[in-house]
């Protein structure tokens, strides 16, 4: 539910939106969606990476040029031992990480917060 | 507490966001970048030919059709001029925004603020030799001229409306890698490129490495080795010529003709002259084609980039249908054709640049000597912004010269010291003249008249503009402000205290070397000396190795009935004049000994065509060679370390081919040997073989080809972006060959016109693509054809509707109310 949620609210609003849009759609929906806090982070971090990753890779094939190659190019360019891994799955996984490191923590903030306002019974 | 405990997961994911929402020294943005949303993928072209559409731009007063071709160059039919120039920088931003902001960039010296300190001495140099000052006052001088205000200023707003428009997401992807957003265009960006491509053109000297041979071995040694004119040379205006004009009085020459630096003072060195920053351009009369009418040919050479430096385009409007490459940030085109006339240019590369030994009263370096006074300097601060916001000042001091791109700062211990630097005369700077407007009126031209008229609002640097109409005319001019100097008048440094050193005016525009339908059927240009000596004004003691322009005269001498694939054929030319001028005679040296004879390299020398073909070996080794060859003259009496100028290449085939006793031969730093010419011809064949096997293994048709030795690349703009550059473009040529490709240089445009009464015939194409965009199919797609020596045959439509099978979409620009 909290993954797909975030999936559809994040992949709207950042068609629209800066590049951490991602972060507030986390911070919302688990604010409204109250989770342990563990999985309020995975749930985050796993959708924020999914979408990223999912639409990198739908532009990616879409692409007549290879500029995944290009661009991963300029971070390869001293490091040969990287030379030989597919272009797309390096930008997959620095797109994961940044889109999981964020959607993580505000998805993990929104409960937390929530926690706060709005104080466990008992 | 509890607070804490609930709070900080939200400050740690701020504080990822603004971890990864700026660049940390060379890593960009990466959330930024890496977001599909908003970063580079978003520059992944999906299809490009598909989508017809509509835009509405405030500014417009009509509406303007842009139709894309095949090879996806747009054709622009606009109702009125104004919406013609507004759309060509409309359309220009559209594929090259990036690039031409960066060149602009460049010549503002204001590189620091985009990849930050490291850029600094670039900037410096590029500020201090006055580039965005002379822009700045030639951009405010033609606020009053109304031709050319009106165009700039129309193709300002177009590529102002273009940027208006962009969001973050259809930025460049250059923008989203180095983390900065474009500013406004303006008409002093569009001057700022083309003082850009005058630094290209004639941005070096040699003044200060033969003033330090003169100083080294009297006069004597330079007139022998440093001669004004060539032993083999074919000018452009033939010899034989008569010069139809009375010259004005030539300028006597003074008893001193130099002011040398004392020891080290050119602590900042102004670059060398680029020999492979050349181009070839001619132009073949009816009498010569099969058609009865002139062809012309162009093709000019600059470093190979990408983005391209050039941009093809169809510009038309009632007044005006032209075809050609514009250089992306200045309207027009500036090499191309229309129904009547063909035009094209390469860089004449007289002497325009000259230094002064400027002698200061005191080290506030307020005041300087000149003609018998003390004359005050014009003091500038130049700051330099960087990309972290902090700056940098530094002082710029100005003669009546030009800058003094370099002044030591004597320390202030009260001695009686007279801080020395020198100032520069450039013609680069000079305010007046509109170099934009030639090429307004060329576009515009129908017959010789109008070419000619269109050539007077030319002023730097001067270019060899080769012409031809379909009234059955062709013409060369070395067109541009010439200094009327006295004989040798900045060969060697200048002394700036006096008067008789100062440019003494310009030599009359109408008497600058030229020629029109000469008998021998053709014109043509390679840089070479625009004049024999017979010309009465001085211009240079030395222009390009005349290599290219014995090729391109003898083959246009012989050729009949030439069609517009003769010329195209001559542009991929890869004789090598100068093997066939000193080869022979090398060869006999190295034959004298056993161990080189009996060699696989030898062998394929003396079975080498002089054809500098792409498989071929023995261009390998005989270009590989010719440096160790000049060294093993010339290195011992004119070693690097003391920054002296090596005779010309011409005149060192002279003392092989005609000399071979000469002194140069003996080695002086062996003072127990004496060698002789065969000696030097042996050894350097011998440590260049070394060299050559060291980096390619033994000699084989494969690792020794010439195109696998010279690797002739095409990078990126930014050097670190080498994933955006092409490697290992496989062709043949060289530096001294009509194929003028080398390593990093090359042909930039190739072009070919036919002209005709009814409609032209033209080919053309480059070593690149239309788009600016690596995610682009169009980024570098004429690289293989380019490389082939394939021309494409360029689409001149007649107006908007025309039909055609090669046009995939339109763009129609419509004026949007305010």
């Amino acid at each position: 539910m909290l993954y797909t949620l975030i999936l559809l609210l994040g992949g709207v609003s950042s068609y629209f939106g800066p590049w951490w849009t991602i972060a507030p759609v986390c911070f919302v929906s688990c604010f409204f969606l109250p989770r342990k806090p563990v999985p309020a982070f995975w749930t985050s971090a796993f959708a924020s990476a999914t979408l990223w990753i999912g639409y990198s890779i739908y532009l990616h094939l879409g692409a007549q040029t290879d500029l995944t190659s290009r661009v991963a190019g300029i971070f390869t360019a001293g490091l040969p031992a990287l030379a030989d891994v597919p272009a797309i799955a390096l930008v997959s996984i620095i797109a994961a990480c940044v889109a999981g490191l964020i959607g993580g923590f505000s998805g993990l903030a929104g409960v937390k917060i929530s926690q706060l306002t709005r104080p466990p019974r008992g | 507490m509890r607070l804490i405990k609930h709070l900080w997961p939200l400050f740690f994911a701020l504080l990822l966001i603004y971890t990864f929402n700026r660049s940390w020294g060379v890593i960009p943005p990466l959330g930024k970048l890496f977001n599909p949303f908003v970063g580079f993928l978003q520059n992944a072209e999906r299809n490009p030919d598909t989508g017809n559409g509509e835009v509405a731009l405030e500014g417009l007063h009509g509406k303007v059709t842009v139709w894309y071709d095949d090879n996806a160059v747009p054709h622009i039919f606009a109702q009125n001029d104004d919406d013609l120039y507004f759309a060509q920088g409309y359309v220009i931003a559209k594929d090259r925004l990036w690039q031409m902001e960066f060149y602009t960039r460049v010549a503002a010296g204001r590189l620091t603020e985009v990849v930050g300190p490291g850029a600094l001495e670039y900037d410096r140099y590029n500020r201090r030799i006055g580039m965005a000052r002379t822009a700045a006052a030639i951009a405010d001088r033609l606020k009053n001229d109304t031709v050319a205000n009106r165009i700039l200023e129309a193709y300002a707003a177009g590529v102002n409306a273009y940027i208006r428009q962009l969001s973050d997401k259809d930025l460049p992807v250059e923008y989203k890698l180095l983390n900065y957003k474009p500013e406004p265009w303006s008409s002093y960006k569009s001057i700022l490129m083309l003082m850009n491509m005058r630094h290209t053109l004639n941005g070096g000297s040699n003044d200060s490495r033969i003033t330090n041979v003169l100083a080294k071995y009297g006069p004597d040694v330079v007139a022998g080795l440093f001669p004004d004119y060539p032993a083999i040379e074919s000018p452009i205006v033939p010899q034989g010529t008569p010069w139809a004009f009375s010259p004005v009085a030539i300028p006597a020459v003074p008893d001193t003709v130099t002011a040398p630096p004392d020891t080290g003072l050119f602590a900042f060195a102004v670059p060398e002259p680029h020999p492979e920053v050349g181009s070839n351009n001619w132009a073949v009369s009816g009498s010569k084609s099969a058609t009865g009418l002139p062809i012309l040919a162009n093709d000019p050479h600059l470093q190979l980039t990408l983005p391209s430096i050039w941009y093809q385009m169809q510009l038309s409007s009632p007044n005006v249908n032209v075809y050609g490459v514009a250089l992306p940030g200045t309207p027009a085109i500036i090499i191309g054709f229309n129904k009547d006339i063909a035009w094209g240019v390469t860089n004449t590369g007289s002497d325009v640049m000259d230094f002064y030994r400027v002698r200061f009263r005191d080290s506030t370096l307020n005041a300087y000597w000149h003609d018998g006074a003390w004359k005050p300097t014009i003091r500038y601060t130049e700051s330099y912004r960087m990309k972290d916001g902090s700056q940098v000042l530094d002082t710029l001091f100005y003669t009546h010269q030009g800058p003094i791109v370099y002044h030591k700062k004597q320390s202030t211990n009260y001695a009686p010291n007279i801080p020395v630097g020198y100032a520069m005369r450039w013609v680069a700077n000079e305010t007046d003249g509109a170099d934009v407007l030639t090429f307004y009126y060329l576009n515009r031209a129908t017959n010789y008249e109008d070419y000619r008229k269109a050539l007077t609002y030319f002023t730097a640097p001067a270019q060899n503009f080769v012409f031809s109409s379909n009234g059955g005319d062709i013409a060369i001019v070395s067109n541009g402000k010439l200094p009327l100097k006295w004989r040798e008048q900045g060969k060697f440094l200048l002394d700036g205290t006096l008067a008789a050193h100062d440019w003494q005016g310009w030599i009359p525009r109408e008497q600058n070397p030229g020629v029109k339908n000469p008998p021998r059927g053709f014109v043509s240009s390679a840089n070479q000396f625009p004049a024999d000596t017979t010309y009465p004004y001085y211009l240079d003691w030395r222009f390009a190795h005349s290599s290219r322009a014995i090729r391109i005269n003898e083959r246009l001498d012989a050729m009949v009935r030439a069609t517009a694939d003769s010329l195209r054929m001559l542009q991929n030319d890869n004789f090598n004049v100068d093997a066939r001028r000193i080869l022979p005679r090398l060869l006999v040296s190295l034959a004298l000994d056993d161990s080189i004879r009996h060699s696989a390299e030898y062998d394929a020398l003396e079975r080498w065509n002089y054809r500098n073909d792409a498989d071929a070996v023995g261009a390998t080794i005989f270009e590989s060679w010719l440096g160790d060859l000049l060294r093993g003259v010339w290195g011992d009496e004119f070693p690097a370390s003391e920054r002296l100028l090596y005779p010309s290449l011409d005149r060192t085939f002279e003392l092989i081919n005609h000399e071979p006793g000469a002194k140069w031969f003996d080695r002086v730093d062996t003072p127990d040997t004496v060698e002789n010419i065969d000696d030097i011809i042996c050894s350097s064949f011998k440590t260049a073989m070394a060299e050559l096997r060291e980096r390619f293994g033994e000699i084989s048709a494969r690792n020794w080809a010439w195109s696998n030795v010279k690797q002739t690349r095409i990078m990126h703009l930014v050097p670190n972006f080498t994933s955006f550059g092409r490697t290992n473009v496989m062709n043949g040529g060289g530096s001294g060959v009509v194929n003028a490709t080398s390593g990093k240089h090359g042909p930039s445009w190739r072009m070919v016109v036919q002209l005709d009464t009814d409609w032209p015939v033209a080919y053309g194409l480059y070593p690149g693509g239309q788009s600016g965009n690596p995610g682009s199919k169009y980024y570098d797609n004429m690289i293989d054809r380019w490389a082939a020596g394939q021309l494409d045959t360029l689409l001149f439509m007649k107006h908007a509707d025309e039909q055609s099978g090669r046009l995939l979409r339109r763009i129609l620009l419509t004026p949007k109310d305010r």
